[in-house]
């Protein structure tokens, strides 16, 4: 069986980097349908900081939630450990949205 | 034709439910304490609830979504908890205020302690939502509402001096008594807008099926409505600034209030004050009760609705009969109705930026209103109101429970 | 698509407009040298409490078990059995077929004895 993981659990969780530092939170999950199937391409990782703790939902009433944020490939993130979610790559190579 | 009698309907149906226990206990105060000062803040919270309704008028039109249902979608379950929480907790409190105050009228007209009447006016409540469907209720309790132009009739037989009525709606700063004044405005704004009125306003939009072709409907609605409704509670409060006022009298309970009545309708002064008060607080019970089916029908995506089979929506039946029953329960304590009513008031201010934040995000956003989205400057007063609003009254509340 | 905003916390219909519940959980399947699949979307009070925390979505489930409720709960719905996502998710199952209204059947039971059950 291959291991599954709660979508709705990750959302909101802290992204750190390769090197342990903390880098922001997961936002969003875009997806591509390839076949019959739906495969996340993309997650929206939101700028670390102190707006981040105001929760999601705060930060889009008080209107900060708009860009500043990245893109990682799906390849660039490792969902292995939910509770501790690491960059696989450098912040360098990740898109900024 | 048919949409013109409809909106004529649903503007005078607008009253029942608008004038109850919170609206008359407020006005009631206010104009006895401080003549006709208070009325600007009446008008002001009209406005800014029908502000508020017409927006959940069409994202209901438009979006097809209620309040409940579009706060769950835009931000997500986790965040929704916690203003569903406060709503479904501060309208139990109204709840048993409503009901309090229906016992009371009953007491007024029979003697008999009102303790012994919530249960029996709890039952009626629930018997109206389990036969009734959503045209014979909103209009029921319309009708049976018309009962408390009694406020404006003696407004209008007391002839009040126009300029003095006029400068009431001005607001002004009183030289003694600030804290007082502050509450009972703070108080006044938390009696007018109501949260549960918003999200059953939104709610009957969409059991009535409307369309972007009703936009103009629903803004008629929303503001006619409403300002009729408003009309009776200002004729509360000028009657109780005529009649009360001159004699200093303190309103700390109904039987007090119903005072304001004697000079014009002599020994049917009681029964009228009774009438208007019971079926107010009525009509708002049956409205409160039905709105909890619909907060937590729509935020868990239950099927809903009173025109429904209702073996088809029992767990939305279940959902409202828990909040009626845990609402009789707390009120056949035996609290004082009038002072569960200030408390349910003032929690409703400090509450609503909650409720009312999240909300304004949502009328600018397309997924939810399409391309009726409401102006940036507009959005950003009503925040602003309602963050000053709360903030007051978390400054007012404590003052006005240690100082008086 | 964009999970979060376009499918979670959706209501969800059946094949003929019926209402089901809302998306309250995704499950997501994690592969190797893949990107991850999107496996099903969860309906039911067990998988929103989960949300909350995971003691609260156990919780849940053994008062769920309690009441002697169809065990095939929180209702699973795999992605491949969804039809639209629009305003709703509308899937190509009927309600009936899943174990999405076990509270309202349950419920039913008391609130159709009722007099004057229309």
């Amino acid at each position: 069986m291959t291991p599954t993981v709660r979508l709705d659990r990750l959302l909101g969780r802290e992204v750190y980097t390769a090197n342990n530092r903390r880098f922001g939170r997961l936002e969003e999950f875009r997806a591509e349908r390839h076949g019959a199937d739906w495969v996340i391409t993309e997650y929206v990782i939101g700028a670390a900081g102190l707006a981040e703790r105001l929760g999601l939902g705060v930060r889009l009433i008080l209107g900060i939630d708009r860009g500043g944020g990245y893109a990682a490939r799906w390849d660039q993130l490792d969902l292995g450990n939910p509770d501790r979610l690491r960059l696989s790559c450098p912040v360098a190579e990740l898109r900024r949205q | 034709m048919r949409k013109i009698f409809n909106l004529t309907l649903g503007i005078v149906t607008s009253i029942g439910g608008f004038v109850e226990a919170g609206s008359i206990s407020t006005a009631a105060q206010a104009g006895s304490e401080f003549g006709f000062r208070l009325l600007w803040a009446i008008a002001a919270a009209t406005i800014f609830l029908a502000a508020l309704a017409e927006m959940g008028g069409r994202i209901a039109a438009v979006g097809k979504r209620s309040m409940v249902a579009a706060v769950r979608e835009r931000f997500g379950f986790h965040f929704q908890v916690v203003p569903l929480g406060a709503e479904l907790i501060t309208d139990v409190l109204l709840l048993t205020a409503e009901l309090g105050g229906a016992a009371i009228s009953v007491k007024m007209l029979t003697g008999i302690g009102f303790q012994w009447w919530i249960a029996p006016i709890g039952l009626v409540v629930w018997l109206v939502l389990w036969l009734g469907n959503f045209t014979v209720i909103e209009n029921g309790v319309g009708f049976l509402g018309l009962v408390t132009l009694s406020f404006a009739v003696a407004a209008w037989r007391l002839q009040p001096a126009v300029a003095p009525v006029a400068r009431g709606f001005i607001p002004t700063v009183p030289h003694h008594e600030l804290t007082r004044y502050a509450f009972l405005s703070v108080s006044i704004v938390g009696a007018t807008v109501s949260p549960y009125l918003l999200n059953f306003y939104a709610s009957g939009a969409i059991e009535e099926k409307w369309t972007e072709q009703d936009l103009w409907i629903n803004r008629a609605t929303a503001f006619l409505g409403m300002g009729f409704g408003s009309m009776v509670a200002m004729a509360c409060l000028i009657t109780a600034a005529v009649v009360l006022g001159p004699r200093h009298v303190t309103v700390e309970s109904y039987e007090q209030a119903a005072q304001m009545f004697v000079p014009v309708f002599g020994r049917w002064a009681v029964t009228l004050f009774a009438l208007s008060l019971g079926v107010g607080c009525f009509g708002a019970a049956v409205e409160i009760t039905l709105n909890a089916g619909y907060l937590l029908g729509q935020a868990f995506g239950w099927r809903w609705g009173v025109d429904k089979k209702r073996r088809d929506v029992s767990r939305f039946v279940t959902a409202f009969s828990i909040v009626l029953l845990l609402s009789v329960s707390i009120a056949a304590i035996g609290f004082d109705p009038l002072k569960i009513t200030l408390i349910s008031v003032a929690l409703t201010v400090v509450i609503m930026p909650l409720i009312v934040l999240p909300f304004l995000v949502l009328m600018n956003e397309k997924a939810y209103v399409r391309e009726h989205t409401s102006g940036p400057v507009g959005n950003g007063l009503l925040a602003a109101l309602t963050i000053l609003g709360a903030i007051m009254a978390l400054v007012v509340i404590p003052l006005e429970i240690f100082g008086g | 698509m964009d999970v979060v905003r376009d499918v979670l916390d959706k209501a969800v219909v059946d094949r003929n407009g019926r209402e089901m519940g809302r998306v309250d959980g995704i499950v997501v399947a994690v592969r190797d040298g893949a990107p991850p699949r999107l496996d099903a979307i969860l309906i039911g009070p067990v998988a929103l409490g989960e949300r909350l925390h995971p003691g609260v979505g156990r919780l849940v489930g053994a008062v769920e078990r309690r009441l002697g409720l169809d065990p095939d709960r929180p209702v699973r719905v795999e992605f491949r059995d969804i039809e639209t996502v629009e305003r709703k998710v509308r899937v190509r199952l009927t309600v009936g077929e899943t174990a999405a209204e076990a509270v309202e059947q349950r419920l039913r039971g008391w609130v159709g004895r009722l007099p004057g059950s229309r």
